[in-house]
C-alpha cells in the first residue's frame, strides 16, 4: 500500500529528514492508531494478550513464596513452588498463603500458571516461526522453480494436510524421548515439523498471484534479479499475509503443545499448562470437586486462544478485506 | 464425472495412505529402541530379579520379526497394512490390534460423524440466514458468542462444559444434569445392547456433552464461512436476474443462493477433517469416552508401539477416506466444475 506512494513521491522522504522520530510518529504511528481505532477486533485481541502478559510479569515480580525450607540454591522461588516433589497439601483458601490454592500434588497453582503460560507460548512461538520459515522457502521454490519441484511440494502439502497432525506428533513424541516425555525444545521442533504445509499452501498461492502483478513485471524488465524481486518487491507486500499465517500457525502450535502435553507426552513434571491439564484429567480432579485446580488453567488457555483468534480475524481484514475467516 | 478427476483424487488418496503408513512405520523406528527389552527390564526391576532378559527380548524380537533388516520389515508391514492387518499389540496379549480397534472405533466414528455433521449443517444454515436477512441485526448479535467459542480448542471447551453443566449443577442443585464420563450407564450388566431403547437413550445422554463441545465450537466457523460466501453470491448477476424474473424469496434462497455458496464450505469441511479427528481424540480423553482416544492414552502409557501405530494408521485412513468421499460429492453438487484435477 505505502509502496505505491513511496515510488511516486520518490525524493520527498529525504526532505522530511530533520527529526526522524517525529516523522516516524507522523507517518507510521498516527495512521496506525487511526487504523486500529477502526479495527476493533485487533485491538480487543491485542489487549487480551496484553493483559495476560502484564499479569504474568507482575506475578513474576511480586509473587513470592515464604516456604524456603529445602529450596535448593539457584532455583527461583516461583519455580520451586511449582516444582514436582509434593510439598504442600491440596487446599483451597483464597486468603491464605497460596491465593489460588494448591493442587493434589502440593504445587502452588498460581506459581504453576505464572510459569506455565509463558512456557506454552514460547513453544508455540518457536514452532510457528520455524513452520512459517520452511513454508515460505518451499512456497518460493515451488512458485519460482516450478516443474518437478513445484509438483512434489504441492503433492506433499496436499497429501499431508488430511493426516491428523496430533497423531503424527504422538508418533514423533513416542519415538524421540520415550518414557520421559519431550522437553520443551524437542516439543517445539516436533510441532514445527508439522507446521509448514498450511503456510506453504497459502503463501504459494499468494506468490503465484503476485508474480503476475505489474510492479513485478516492471522490476523484471528493469533487470532486477529474482532474489531482488523476492526480497524487495514481494516480501513487503507479503507481510500482512505472513503475519496472518504466523498468528494462525501460533494458534495451531499452541493447541498442539497443549494437546500433546495433555496426553502425557510432554514432560509431565514440568510446570506447563498442558502438564497441568494432564494431572487434572488423570487424577479426576473435578470428580473430587477440586475446581480451584481446573479453573485457572482453563481461564488462561481460553483467554489466550480468544485473544489470538481476534488478532487473527483483525489481521485477515488487513490482508484481504474480502476474505471472511473460516476457522 | 470424467475419469481423469476420479483417477486424480483416488491417486491422491493412495498417496496420503502411503505417506501415513510410511510415517507410522519409520517414525517410531528412528529411535532405535527395543521396547520388549525395556519393558522386560522394567518388569524385572520391579520384581528385583534380572536374568536372561537379553535372551527373552531377542526371542520376542525374532518372533515378531523385529530382528530382520529394516527394508524386509517395511515390505512385510506394507503387505500387512494392505490387508488391514494391524499386527499384535505388544502388551495386550489376548487381543489383536484389529480387535481392540473394532471395539473402540465405532464410538469415535459415531461421535465425530454426528457432531461434525450437526455443526456443519446448523452453522452453514445460520450463516446463510444471517446474510439473507441482513436487516435482522439480532442474528449477528446472537452469533457473537459462537464466534468467540470457535477460538477455543474442543477439549478445553469440553472441560468448560463439564464444569458448567455437570460440576456447578451438581453443587448448586445436588443433581446431575449430564453424566460426566463414559458412553452409557455402566451399572446395567447386559449393556451395550443396541436393540434396547433404554440403552440408546443412555448412550445419547452420555454423548451430549462430548458432542456439544465439538458442535458449539465448530458452529461459528461454518456460519462465518457461509456468510462470507453468501455476500459474494448475492452480488452475482444471476441473483439480480432471479429477482427480476420475480422468483419467490425461498426459491432464490434455496435454489440460487445456498446452492452456489455451499461449495467452498464443502472444501473447508474436507480440509478440516484432520483437525476434527485430532480434536475428538482429546475430547474423548476429557470425557473418558470409550473411543479410540482412551485406547491411545493407554497404549502411550504402556509404550505399546504396534498399538499406537495401528491407531494412528486407522485414524489417518478414516480421515483420508472422508476427504476422498467429499471430493467425490463435490462435482455432483456443482456440475459446472472443470474436472482438470486442480
Amino acid at each position: 500500500m505505502s509502496n505505491a506512494t513511496d515510488t511516486v513521491t520518490g525524493p520527498e522522504p529525504m526532505m522530511a529528514e530533520p527529526s526522524s522520530f517525529e516523522s516516524i510518529y507522523r507517518e507510521r504511528l498516527v495512521p496506525m492508531g487511526r487504523y486500529l481505532r477502526r479495527n476493533k477486533l485487533m485491538v480487543g485481541g491485542l489487549s487480551i494478550l496484553g493483559v495476560i502478559v502484564l499479569l504474568v510479569i507482575i506475578g513474576h515480580l511480586f509473587y513470592q513464596q515464604d516456604d524456603r525450607k529445602g529450596n535448593p540454591q539457584g532455583v527461583s522461588e516461583l519455580v520451586y513452588a511449582a516444582s514436582v516433589p509434593p510439598r504442600l497439601k491440596p487446599s483451597w483458601n483464597p486468603w491464605g498463603e497460596y491465593p489460588l490454592g494448591t493442587d493434589e500434588q502440593g504445587r502452588d497453582i498460581l506459581a504453576h500458571v505464572l510459569i506455565g503460560t509463558p512456557k506454552t507460548f514460547r513453544i508455540g512461538a518457536i514452532a510457528a516461526a520455524i513452520g512459517i520459515g520452511v513454508g515460505l522457502i518451499l512456497a518460493f521454490v515451488g512458485a519460482y522453480v516450478g516443474g518437478w519441484a513445484d509438483l512434489i511440494i504441492r503433492l506433499l502439502v496436499d497429501s499431508l494436510i488430511p493426516i491428523p497432525g496430533l497423531l503424527v506428533l504422538i508418533l514423533i513424541a513416542t519415538s524421540l524421548n520415550p518414557g520421559q516425555g519431550l522437553t520443551e525444545n524437542q516439543l517445539a521442533f516436533a510441532i514445527a515439523v508439522l507446521a509448514w504445509p498450511g503456510p506453504a499452501r497459502v503463501i504459494r498461492s499468494q506468490v503465484l498471484v503476485m508474480r503476475e502483478r505489474g510492479y513485478v513485471t516492471m522490476a523484471q524488465m528493469s533487470g532486477t534479479s529474482a532474489l531482488g524481486i523476492i526480497f524487495k518487491e514481494m516480501m513487503p507486500n507479503l507481510a500482512p499475509y505472513l503475519l496472518a499465517s504466523y498468528v494462525a500457525a501460533l494458534t495451531g502450535a499452541m493447541l498442539a503443545t497443549i494437546g500433546v502435553e495433555t496426553l502425557g507426552l510432554g514432560d509431565i513434571d514440568a510446570p506447563t499448562l498442558g502438564a497441568m491439564l494432564y494431572w487434572i484429567i488423570f487424577t479426576n480432579a473435578l470428580l473430587k470437586a477440586q475446581w480451584w485446580w481446573l479453573i485457572p488453567p482453563i481461564v488462561v488457555i481460553v483467554a489466550l486462544f480468544v485473544g489470538l483468534f481476534m488478532i487473527s480475524a483483525g489481521l485477515d481484514e488487513v490482508a484481504n478485506p474480502r476474505l471472511r475467516r473460516r476457522v | 464425472m470424467p475419469s481423469k478427476y476420479i483417477v486424480g483424487r483416488v491417486g491422491m488418496f493412495f498417496l496420503t495412505i502411503f505417506l501415513a503408513s510410511t510415517l507410522v512405520f519409520f517414525l517410531p523406528r528412528l529411535s532405535g529402541r527395543d521396547p520388549f527389552r525395556e519393558k522386560l527390564f522394567e518388569e524385572a526391576q520391579r520384581g528385583g530379579y534380572l536374568e536372561d532378559v537379553d535372551e527373552i527380548a531377542a526371542a520376542l524380537n525374532e518372533k515378531y520379526g523385529f530382528d530382520r533388516p529394516l527394508w524386509q520389515q517395511y515390505v512385510v508391514y506394507l503387505s500387512e497394512i494392505a490387508r488391514f492387518d494391524l499386527g499384535t499389540s505388544q502388551f495386550t496379549f489376548s487381543k489383536s490390534n484389529n480387535q481392540l480397534l473394532a471395539e473402540t472405533l465405532g464410538w469415535t466414528i459415531g461421535l465425530t460423524f454426528v457432531s461434525a455433521m450437526v455443526a456443519f449443517f446448523i452453522g452453514t444454515g445460520m450463516g446463510a440466514i444471517m446474510e439473507w436477512r441482513r436487516q435482522n441485526t439480532g442474528l449477528l448479535a446472537a452469533m457473537a458468542p459462537f464466534l468467540m467459542m470457535s477460538a477455543v480448542p474442543y477439549f478445553i471447551f469440553g472441560l468448560v462444559l463439564l464444569t458448567v453443566f455437570w460440576f456447578s449443577w451438581l453443587q448448586a442443585f445436588d443433581w446431575e444434569l449430564f453424566p460426566p464420563y463414559g458412553a452409557y450407564d455402566p451399572t446395567v450388566e447386559e449393556w451395550p445392547n443396541w436393540s434396547d431403547f433404554r440403552f440408546l437413550g443412555s448412550a445419547l445422554w452420555h454423548a451430549t456433552l462430548p458432542a456439544l463441545s465439538i458442535v458449539l465450537v465448530s458452529l461459528g466457523g461454518w456460519a462465518m464461512g457461509m456468510r462470507g460466501m453468501m455476500v459474494t453470491t448475492k452480488g452475482e448477476d444471476y441473483m439480480l436476474q432471479a429477482e427480476a424474473k420475480g422468483l419467490p424469496d425461498n426459491v432464490r434462497f434455496y435454489r440460487y443462493a445456498i446452492r452456489n455458496s455451499l461449495l467452498p464450505q464443502l472444501t473447508g469441511l474436507a480440509l478440516q477433517i484432520g483437525l476434527i479427528v485430532s480434536g475428538v481424540v482429546l475430547v474423548e480423553i476429557v470425557f473418558t469416552y470409550p473411543g479410540v482416544g482412551g485406547l491411545l492414552v493407554q497404549s502411550i502409557r504402556n509404550s505399546d508401539y504396534p498399538l499406537i501405530q495401528g491407531i494412528v494408521f486407522v485414524l489417518a485412513f478414516c480421515t483420508a477416506v472422508t476427504t476422498l468421499l467429499l471430493d467425490m460429492i463435490y462435482p455432483m453438487i456443482d456440475p459446472r466444475i472443470s474436472y482438470s484435477g486442480n
